[in-house]
């Protein structure tokens, strides 16, 4: 069962990280009205929920042992990696996008 | 005998289980005992009371299949209308029905089903196992299934089927826009049939876990488990948003409780996410199981184990939770903050890394191989044409400014079928002439089979290639007529011809099977010679699938001589001695053999139960409200009946499964699969409370609504009432908790009693809210206040059950009977209560 547990725990950290952001972004773009841009303290506080996000990541995959090689016996290091990957894929809007 | 690709540790962990080999005894016997015990009814009756995972899981894909050719009808229906621009074949009122039904019928009624049947009749045979966790459960699912999809059926003879397009938005579909009771057909109709889906997630899901052969590791198992597990776990996650959004839906039409009336505080696109937070996944739930498929025949077709199995199972894992981050870009032209299509721009890109690693596995594994070019692989090149082509127009739409300009044309349309038969019904056709030998023991009939496939990828293709450009050109979805746009015509008249052709092929497909199982000469066994467990067992496969179980020893071999070491006894638990239905229940990681479980016999008690759910659905659709709520005093009683059916009656002294190795029967056991499969359910309850919960947050953040008037649901007293509700529950959850440890009766009638108070407190707080057809905020509260009380009552009854179990004496301190179930409700209960309270009372706080 931990080896199933370490196998979801970086996809899960994943969706953690995204429901966390997108929610984060709804509740500052509700007090936002109109296509204004963001302002410093907002666009901060996405790119920090990101960055820790990442850092999570990084900090699982450091205690994911590194076994398994090509077999499915590795899937708690690949899971690691999926999850860092997504993580750093779908919120790397926070650094682009300009406004809500 | 587990996966052509996995791993070689088998020898070593027979070695390390040390289950002995039983002696060998005549197959004959062994073969007569079983069927005997494992048989359906004879007669009428049979087809009634059946619960054989064999014969419900054909079932399931027969009806699949039927429901496959009415959808189809319905679409020549579309393309007799579309191939004229100013058709007369159906009116406005029915095109709009036929071609919600269209979509319901293929999302709902065939693919799931057929998934769920390919899934239900596979799964034991390729584990090891003689049947699914819960064979009541699965013949409940098919009932609800049929009973469901015939409400819909009966609505569209009727002429009031459902017609607002299978996604159903609101506000079209509400009450005013969509009076009558259409939209009721589909949303209670689908609720019912999703009764299904949810039950075989969950003893799929078990089954997958806790039932495979001993030695069987989940590192080992087949690709097709692996895929099946997926889908499972997103079956679980997946289908309680459609069932959240679909239950805010009907209360708003019955009883005007106003979840998407922008003017009291709702919002149509709450409506949106609820269903595409199931819709997206939905087309992952579908491609899983056939890529499963693909998995398994691919590697046999071409006479080599599979390239990549743990780059598969890590895609297998990607897939399942990336699918979950995309339902938005269904939904890029509704007005999203920019950023929030970025995030899901990026991951609708993002899922077709996984993707594409199955199809180079597949690609890789055909280069590595020697390819046969028999029928199944006919239709797997099929696939191959048609997905990836599918999923090339996917990451086109995923992209912003395109999904702008094809949104809701007929690209998109075109995009979807390219996806849903390449991806799914190909795979499937696959599927069926693969296994059809084990399914009816005959060979097929050569010939009409290459044809049928040739005709369908002409006449699919031809359909649904120039629907891309009829969309590029402009045209709409949905549109009955298109009198000013002369520039449509041939291209839809093109689409029309060639969509009959593939009628013509799937026809052609149909006949080739029913004449494979009238026709066609008695075939071999394993007549593929393929390394998986399904093909080690006669032709037709028996209800009981193996007379012995297959253990550490047989997995280590392959080819017939584990056949007939099965056949003969010499695996785990041979025949069926003690006249009844045993099989083993494995622990989750290395499938070490820990009790036997028992498994109920036939019974119709699963059809009386999904037919006092259907008289539930239409007294609702009736509108015969109060009579509706007195339906379920029936339902709760068989389902009391139902965990009579538990109780074992016969002898629960230990199975010596292998000489010397004795094990004890489910009912002193812990966990059993019984156990397994309500942590499951909690997946599925857990994720339908989250959506309750996403709704609450999305209404009060997004929402641009006047705000409600304030809630008296932050008074004082409230918080009080709160306190009691919460209290009560942790009470009763901690006197489960010492129930379960200590098996006294004291600790479950105290939990009875905590229960029963928080009811009180519950229906005093009722009370209090405010009226919820005011405010879509105050509706939502209500909702909340109505999950907690409906799991408050189901824990008062489990504590019932258990009381009644200590009168008759059923548990004792070896024997725990339903206490360890109860315990885990009641935990779940009070912790979801707790939440609900405290989120309540701060969003009362500031609304």
């Amino acid at each position: 069962m931990r080896w199933l547990a370490l196998s979801l725990a970086g996809p899960m950290l994943w969706a953690v990280m995204f429901s966390l952001v997108y929610g984060l972004h709804g509740a500052i773009c509700a007090e936002i009205p109109g296509p204004e841009g963001l302002g410093i303290g907002a666009r901060l506080l996405l790119v920090g929920a990101w960055g820790l996000g990442i850092a999570a990541h990084l900090a699982l995959l450091w205690r994911v042992p590194a076994q398994g090689g090509m077999t499915a016996q590795a899937l708690p290091r690949a899971g690691a990696w999926i999850g860092l990957f997504a993580t750093v894929f779908t919120l790397f809007p926070v650094l682009m996008a300009t406004s809500c | 005998m587990t996966d052509a690709t996995a791993p070689d540790h088998s020898l070593a962990e027979a070695e390390a289980l040390a289950l002995p080999a039983n002696p060998r005894q005549r197959a004959l016997s062994l073969h007569r005992e079983a069927a005997r015990v494992w048989a359906n009814d004879p007669g009428f009756r049979g087809q009634l009371t059946a619960v054989s995972h064999t014969t419900l899981g054909l079932r399931f894909m027969a009806t699949a299949f039927v429901f496959f050719a009415i959808g189809g009808i319905l679409s020549m229906l579309i393309r007799a209308q579309l191939a004229t621009p100013q058709g007369a074949f159906l009116d406005t009122e029915h095109y709009n029905q036929i071609f919600t039904m269209h979509g319901s019928i293929m999302m709902f009624l065939f693919a799931i089903p057929m998934l769920e049947g390919l899934g239900i009749w596979l799964l034991p045979k390729l584990l090891g196992t003689r049947d699914m966790a819960f064979p009541r459960l699965t013949s409940l699912g098919y009932w609800c299934y049929l009973f469901g999809g015939l409400i819909m059926l009966t609505a569209l003879l009727f002429g009031v089927a459902p017609r607002d397009g299978w996604f159903m938005y609101t506000p079209l579909s509400g009450a005013a826009h969509s009076p009558g009771i259409n939209a009721d057909v589909w949303l209670l109709g689908v609720t019912f049939v999703e009764i299904s889906a949810l039950a075989a997630a969950v003893e799929i899901t078990v089954t997958i876990l806790r039932q495979r052969a001993p030695g069987m590791k989940l590192t080992e198992m087949p690709l097709f488990a692996w895929y099946m597990l997926g889908t499972s776990v997103m079956m679980l996650a997946g289908f309680p948003p459609l069932i959240a959004g679909s239950v805010l839906l009907e209360l708003e039409r019955a009883f005007d409780w106003p979840f998407f009336d922008v003017a009291r505080g709702g919002d149509p696109l709450l409506w949106q996410h609820l269903f595409w937070l199931f819709g997206h996944p939905e087309v992952y739930i579908i491609f899983l199981p056939a890529a499963g498929a693909l998995s398994t025949i691919i590697p046999v077709m071409c006479r080599t184990p599979i390239l990549g199995y743990g780059a598969i199972v890590a895609a297998i894992l990607g897939l399942v939770f990336l699918s979950f981050g995309l339902w938005v870009h269904h939904m890029f032209t509704v007005g999203i903050p920019h950023m929030a299509l970025a995030f899901f721009s990026a991951a609708s890109v993002l899922v077709a890394v996984p993707t594409a690693v199955q199809i180079f596995a597949w690609i890789g594994t055909m280069w590595k191989g020697r390819p046969e070019l028999h029928l199944p692989m006919y239709h797997i090149l099929g696939f191959f044409l048609t997905f990836v082509m599918g999923g090339l127009t996917g990451v086109m739409l995923a992209i912003v400014p395109f999904n702008w300009q094809a949104h809701d044309t007929a690209f998109v349309t075109a995009h979807l079928h390219y996806v849903l038969i390449g991806g799914f019904v190909f795979p499937m056709m696959a599927a069926a002439t693969y296994w059809m030998p084990l399914i009816t023991g005959r060979r097929r009939v050569k010939g009409l089979g290459e044809a049928a496939f040739w005709v369908i990828v002409v006449g699919f293709h031809g359909t649904f290639f120039i629907m891309h450009l009829t969309g590029l050109m402009g045209m709409p979805r949905r549109i009955d007529v298109y009198p000013d746009n002369p520039e449509w015509i041939w291209l839809n008249l093109t689409s029309s011809v060639f969509g009959f052709v593939m009628t013509i092929g799937f026809a052609m497909f149909a006949l080739d099977l029913v004449m494979q199982a009238t026709l066609g000469k008695r075939e071999a066994r394993d007549p593929w010679r393929a390394p998986t467990l399904d093909w080690a067992m006669p032709l037709p496969s028996p209800n009981y699938n193996f007379a012995s179980l297959p253990g550490p020893t047989q997995l280590s071999r392959t080819g017939s001589e584990v056949t007939m070491d099965l056949a003969r006894g010499a695996g785990l638990l041979p025949g069926a001695p003690r006249g009844r239905r045993e099989l083993l229940v494995t622990s989750v990681g290395v499938a070490r053999p820990l009790h036997v479980a028992v498994l109920p016999g036939n019974s119709a008690l699963p059809l009386v139960l999904s037919a006092s759910i259907a008289i539930f659905v239409l007294l609702m659709l009736g509108g015969l409200y109060p009579l509706a709520g007195a339906a379920l005093i029936p339902v709760a009683a068989l389902i009391w009946v139902w965990g009579r059916g538990l109780v074992l009656d016969s002898d629960p002294a230990p199975v010596e499964i292998a000489p010397g190795v004795r094990l004890p029967v489910h009912s002193r056991a812990r966990p059993t699969l019984a156990q397994s499969g309500l942590h499951a359910l909690l997946v599925a309850d857990g994720a339908l409370f989250a959506s309750l919960l996403f709704g609450l947050a999305f209404l009060s953040v997004v929402t641009p609504a006047p705000a409600a008037a304030p809630a008296t649901a932050a008074t004082l007293a409230t918080g009080l009432g709160m306190a009691v509700l919460v209290g009560a529950l942790a009470l009763a959850a901690i006197a489960a908790h010492r129930a379960e440890r200590t098996i006294a009766p004291g600790w479950t009638l105290a939990g009875s009693a905590f229960n029963l108070l928080a009811l009180v407190a519950l229906a005093w707080l009722a009370m209090q809210l405010d009226d919820p057809t005011a405010h879509a905020r105050d509706a939502l509260r209500a909702v909340m206040a109505g999950f907690v009380g409906l799991h408050a009552l189901v824990a008062t009854g489990m504590a019932f059950f258990a009381l009644d179990q200590y009168r008759r004496g059923e548990i004792d301190a070896a024997m725990p009977g339903a206490l360890p179930a109860w315990q885990v409700w009641q935990a779940f209960t009070a912790v979801t209560a707790l939440i609900a309270a405290v989120v309540l009372f701060v969003q009362a706080g500031v609304s």
